[in-house]
């Protein structure tokens, strides 16, 4: 068995990730399965072994306490998917700004440098919003899976955020000058609205306030 | 059921295994098509341990370090017996179905 304190040190900052409770039960175990499944000469932790170790972490955090039913459940997928897109958001937004600029120039030929600078702040705000929905996706995907209402409601409130983000969008002609950036922001709303209807679902509202559920 | 967890479950079905155990049966079983991770194999462990599938056998110390070995339950190995018969139903459905297709081609 291929053994080193440096690759060992690696698989366990990557094991942090997890929850206290099965770091506890499981690590040991798990480095000794990953120390058996490294290469004899290897001494870090390959990105392989890094991706998986943290999507099984993402997983267990993300993992809902007891088995909500099928509507919660579908509703906590969608908001994964939608953190994905909310990193897709980001991506877009930077790698497009050059594409913003050419096309808001083809079609106003007039548009002063001041504007531009106008513009380029509201992008650089959407830049900060993108990693704070993707945290929020994934808290709320987190506290929803526990049944918690007041998540469901928070979510309510962002997919209402969500939504008035993308009408401002809209009115600014996002559509026309920067399609790439309004098509995932619209694929992000869509998610968001089809996580909404399942929650507040008649079936979701047994989970999160049984005591209203029979009435 | 997903692929990986008919696949542990199937590398538990004919006795206890250790975790490095079940990479390897896994990877027999499926002819070297599925390679689980050590992140991927203890989540879905600690998921069918959860809905009371497997369960611990016995611990040991190796090398100073634990090694767990996890069996089927009862429960569990009424799941996989259902999962195995409609996966089985299905395939023969299909190679039926493929055999009248090749019947009426040729």
């Amino acid at each position: 068995m291929s053994y080193s304190l440096e690759l060992e040190r690696g698989y366990r900052r990557l094991l942090a990730c997890y929850p206290r409770a099965f770091r506890r039960e499981n690590a040991d175990e798990i480095i000794g399965v990953l120390l058996a499944t490294a290469a004899e000469d290897q001494r870090r932790v390959a990105p392989a072994e890094s991706a998986d170790l943290i999507r099984g972490a993402l997983r267990m955090r993300l993992r809902p306490a007891g088995q909500p039913p099928r509507a919660v459940r579908g509703a906590i997928r969608l908001m994964c998917v939608g953190a994905a897109t909310s990193v897709a958001l980001l991506i877009t937004l930077v790698v497009t700004t050059g594409n913003v600029k050419s096309a808001i120039l083809a079609q106003n030929p007039a548009f002063t440098a001041a504007q531009w600078h106008g513009v380029l702040v509201e992008l650089a705000i959407k830049e900060c919003w993108a990693p704070l929905a993707i945290v929020l996706w994934l808290c709320l995907a987190w506290a929803n899976g526990r049944g918690r209402d007041r998540a469901r409601l928070a979510f309510g409130a962002f997919f209402g955020v969500l939504t008035l983000m993308l009408l401002y969008c809209l009115s600014q002609g996002a559509a026309v000058y920067a399609s790439a950036d309004f098509s995932v922001a619209a694929l992000q709303w869509v998610i968001a609205a089809a996580a909404v209807v399942l929650l507040f679902s008649r079936q979701s509202l047994a989970y999160y306030r049984p005591e209203l559920a029979g009435r | 059921m997903q692929e990986a967890t008919f696949l542990i479950l199937t590398a538990l079905a004919d006795g206890n295994q250790h975790g490095y155990g079940i990479i390897t049966e896994v990877a027999q079983i499926s002819g070297g098509r599925v390679r689980l991770r050590a992140g991927t194999l203890y989540t879905a462990l600690d998921r069918l341990r959860a809905d009371k599938l497997i369960e611990v056998d016995r611990e040991e110390i190796v090398e100073g370090r634990l090694r767990r070995y996890y069996r089927l339950t009862p429960s569990g190995t009424t799941v996989l017996s259902a999962e195995a018969a409609r996966l089985h139903a299905n395939a023969t459905v299909a190679l039926k179905r493929l055999r009248l297709a090749g019947g009426m081609a040729t």
